[in-house]
């Protein structure tokens, strides 16, 4: 089974190189639960924005402390959480509601994560996970069957291999067509951002 | 399969894990100044999310309290004490009859031998001592001096023996009679009741 922060292991350690491009793409993949999270304590958009870009530079250059005890969205949620509390902590405020740690390790874990977002965010979510279930539901069966295994089972690429009798290359490729259908019935419906949060 | 086609199935693979380090360098680069992949890979961080959201966690079924409940409400199944204690018997009766069976009386203890070529002999309880012999036959020895096995002493062994005899069977049957009357199973105590003459023929005696 391969975890969240075994997928990012091979970024993270390029990132602590100094590969920023290798950082970007956690950036990426993270910026939106990362903002979720800051928008817990603070509610000014323009706010979340600053204090989540704060954390990712501060991740960054932190980076090189980290040595993989914890995964890395784990260590990476609580360099957030901070970075909100001291920004409130400076303007003399107080937070809308606390964060907890097991929310970071849940998500690592189990691909869960409780962070919310604004209700337009919320709706937006819905609209998404009806869209990405339709469209799942609509892959060819070969397809589904694998990119099931992964997502929803965890399961590496030598396992699927073994569960659906046929070779890895075809496993890696046969995710990829799911996910580029994925995506292209996700474009059609709700636009091809960056995101969607 | 186009170049872009390649690109997005490397990240595809990065997602998971399960990108080489040679492949890691060329997705790095194809997706440095490319805004519409760097926008997909992140599209499939957001759909990666969704879909694993929708993993089946435990149902917190515990069924631990029932499963203790209904096997506490069944008979057990429990050896028969009784059964220990008939072959802890019959153990007890075989050892007290083959350690008297061992046991050596005052006029029968083996002495010391020495044999008539000049060879000594260490007797050994419960053994038939073996004198060496020149020849293919291996020769008895006699555990008793020659005259110590008079008419009086061959009296005295035979009584032992009558004793130890009348011993066995009475210990027998008392053993016999314990095992039947504490046996679960009814007709074989009748079994064993048979081994000793019926009450109406013991009464004209």
């Amino acid at each position: 089974m391969v975890t969240a922060s075994e997928a990012d292991q091979k970024l993270v350690q390029r990132a602590q190189r100094g590969d920023l491009r290798a950082f970007d793409l956690l950036v990426l993949k993270y910026q939106g639960r990362i903002s979720a999270l800051v928008s817990r304590y603070i509610s000014d958009p323009g706010e979340v924005e600053d204090v989540t870009q704060e954390a990712f530079i501060k991740a960054y250059r932190a980076l090189e402390r980290f040595r993989g005890d914890s995964a890395f969205y784990t260590w990476l949620y609580r360099i957030a959480a901070n970075a909100a509390k001291n920004y409130l902590v400076a303007k003399g405020r107080r937070p809308r509601s606390d964060a907890s740690i097991e929310d970071a390790e849940a998500f690592d874990e189990f691909g869960l994560s409780s962070d919310s977002g604004s209700p337009e965010a919320i709706a937006m979510g819905n609209e998404l996970v009806s869209v990405v279930d339709a469209a799942m539901q609509a892959l060819p069966e070969e397809l589904r069957a694998a990119l099931t295994l992964r997502e929803l089972e965890g399961l590496s690429y030598d396992d699927i291999a073994e569960v659906l009798g046929c070779p890895v290359g075809t496993v890696r490729s046969r995710i990829f067509r799911a996910r580029e259908a994925i995506d292209e019935r996700v474009r059609e419906q709700i636009g091809g951002g960056s995101g969607f949060r | 399969m186009t170049t872009r086609d390649k690109d997005k199935e490397a990240l595809s693979a990065l997602m998971d894990g399960e990108s080489q380090e040679l492949e890691l360098r060329r997705s790095l680069d194809s997706v440095e100044d490319d805004d519409a992949l760097r926008a997909w890979w992140s599209r499939q961080q957001q759909v990666s999310e969704i879909l694993q959201s929708q993993r089946s966690s435990q149902t917190g079924l515990d069924v631990s309290a029932k499963v203790r409940s209904t096997l506490a409400s069944q008979p057990q199944f429990q050896r028969n004490p009784l059964w220990s204690m008939a072959i802890a018997a019959s153990v007890t009766l075989a050892v007290v009859m083959g350690g008297q069976a061992l046991l050596p009386t005052a006029d029968l203890a083996p002495a010391p031998l020495v044999s008539d070529i000049g060879g000594a002999v260490v007797p050994v309880i419960g053994a038939q001592p073996i004198r060496a012999s020149f020849d293919a036959r291996p020769v008895p020895v006699s555990t008793q001096p020659p005259q110590a096995q008079g008419t009086g002493a061959r009296q005295t062994a035979a009584a032992y023996e009558r004793l130890a005899r009348d011993r066995y069977l009475r210990l027998g049957a008392q053993h016999a009679r314990a095992a039947a009357l504490n046996h679960p199973a009814p007709f074989v105590h009748s079994m064993r009741a048979q081994t000793e003459p019926p009450l109406e023929v013991q009464d004209l005696k």
